[in-house]
């Protein structure tokens, strides 16, 4: 090209025209090309047809109610799942149950290569959630019935919730005619911490799948300044804090209740129950009046170190008999020193007839090593008894079977907690249901899978 | 993570009440003593339980 030709002219380069409200005249920005159908202003809050070159108002709506604040500002961007994502749409939306307004914010989410996703958030509790790929499938006649299901890719999901879902705020850019005042019936199926949602407007039925996100999550994808507003309560697809299958644990439990019985049985049959001594005494009061005690025949315990058992038959009847037994190594000088009383009551009242008491007594001297021994005896009396006789049996080496009973307790305890704790979960995630714990069957169940 | 956590636990529980059996472990309360003297073999009366003195239950219901 010489010099002095002048320039061919070339295709004439895109001019950006400013878009601004036709009402008040501020800025507005459109973010998600020509994909918006409806765009509020930011400044008075009308809603305009962003279809419309001239941004032609839709509707306006009062200004008390533009007092909600966004908690991810408009224009905020951040990476969602691999995904870059940017806030392009924010609404407020509520319900009435009972009298009592709910309310709950979404925010529409635009990536230009994979569309349109929401964030909802109520509480503290957020759900990241867009369209189904297909139709579900809803298994009851009476889809808001109690144990009524969907089914959504081979996964059942529970009728948690069906309400009027009214929206009162809205900002941003929509890829419907959004409206101030617009009316949906939302019902809520629930597997969490997936929610399965139908929203039915006029004729048109949309349904999306929400997952739960934790607020800390949502901050760290979009980088926000300061820390989420805490959860309150427990919302319809949080997953439980007990993340672990509670069936499995009571398998564990049935299976050491198992190997405890195997023990018992065991160690019952590996008893030597070897009695060592067996005795008849008389007590007689007229003797009482000097020196009671006195002291067994020697005997010998053999093996290892183990227990001890002293069994006492007194025929009692309307009186006691109380024994001071020691058991004392002859070799060495330890003793075990253990009083038991026999007593046994009976008679009859204007309840019918009583009895308190029995006539037998049994005490178990734990970890007694082998040697020689004997016991000590000193016998006390109801003092209108004259005289009775009582025998004495030492056995070595017997089974306790408390010792099983405790460790029994000691392996529910885990269990009975863990199963409290999401129960406890379950019953409040279902108390705010259209299905309360009163109706409550078969959802106790953590569904989440073993961590 | 809870679940083996739990397996140790019973594992533990277990062998407790394993070796509890095997030592002679009981439920009962009972007064360990030590240098009991020899001579209460020949003479009971030299030694006094603890026990002695005990309240005891006189009626019934």
């Amino acid at each position: 090209m010489g010099a002095g030709t002048p320039p061919l002219p070339g295709p004439p380069k895109p001019q950006v025209k400013a878009l601004n409200c036709p009402k008040c005249g501020a800025a507005i920005t459109l973010r998600c090309f020509g994909q918006a159908e409806t765009v509020v202003c930011g400044s008075c809050r009308c809603i305009l047809d962003a279809k419309d070159p001239h941004l032609a108002i839709l509707q306006q709506f009062e200004r008390q109610t533009s007092d909600t604040t966004s908690l991810i500002p408009l224009g905020t961007r951040g990476k969602l799942r691999g995904t870059d994502y940017e806030v392009i749409g924010f609404q407020r939306r509520h319900i009435t149950v009972e009298g009592v307004t709910y309310s709950w914010h979404e925010y529409l989410l635009f990536n230009p290569y994979k569309g349109f996703r929401y964030l909802s958030e109520y509480n503290g509790h957020w759900n990241d959630i867009s369209i189904c790929k297909q139709l579900p499938m809803v298994q009851s006649a009476f889809s808001t019935a109690a144990g009524s299901s969907a089914n959504y890719l081979g996964e059942d999901y529970k009728h948690f919730q069906t309400s009027d879902a009214n929206t009162d705020f809205v900002l941003g850019e929509f890829p419907w005619q959004v409206r101030v005042g617009e009316h949906a019936v939302i019902t809520d199926y629930v597997h969490p911490p997936r929610v399965l949602s139908s929203e039915k407007l006029d004729k048109e039925v949309t349904w999306s799948i929400g997952e739960y996100l934790y607020g800390r999550e949502i901050w760290e994808t979009f980088r926000l300044p300061g820390s989420p507003p805490e959860a309150v309560g427990v919302y319809e697809n949080q997953p439980s804090p007990v993340t672990i299958n509670v069936t499995s644990i009571w398998l564990a439990f049935a299976a050491f209740a198992v190997f405890l019985l195997v023990l018992m049985v065991g160690f019952d049959l590996r008893a030597k129950k070897e009695p060592v001594l067996h005795e008849t005494y008389q007590y007689d009061r007229a003797e009482a009046k000097s020196e009671t005690s006195f002291v067994t025949d020697v005997f010998e315990l053999t093996g290892r170190t183990s227990n001890v058992q002293v069994k006492t038959h007194a025929p009692v009847d309307n009186h006691w008999i109380y024994l001071n037994y020691a058991l004392i190594n002859q070799d060495t000088g330890e003793a075990w020193d253990f009083g038991r009383e026999v007593s046994y009551y009976h008679g009859y009242d204007s309840d019918g007839s009583w009895s308190e008491g029995k006539q037998n007594d049994s005490v178990v001297i734990p970890s007694v090593p082998p040697g020689h021994y004997y016991l000590r005896i000193e016998p006390e009396a109801d003092s209108s008894l004259p005289s009775i006789p009582y025998a004495v049996d030492v056995i070595h080496d017997v089974p306790v079977f408390g010792i099983y009973g405790i460790a029994f307790l000691v392996l529910l305890v885990p269990p009975l907690l863990i199963s409290w704790r999401a129960f406890a979960f379950e019953r409040s995630r279902w108390s705010e249901s259209d299905h309360p714990p009163l109706q409550l069957s078969g959802m106790t169940s953590s569904s989440e899978d073993d961590s | 993570m809870f679940r083996k956590l739990y397996l140790l636990f019973g594992f533990l529980t277990l062998s407790t009440a394993a070796f509890g059996q095997y030592r002679g472990w009981s439920l009962d309360s009972v007064n360990q003593l030590k240098n009991v003297p020899k001579s209460v073999r020949d003479n009971p009366g030299s030694y006094r339980s603890v026990y002695s003195g005990y309240h005891h239950y006189t009626g019934g219901k």
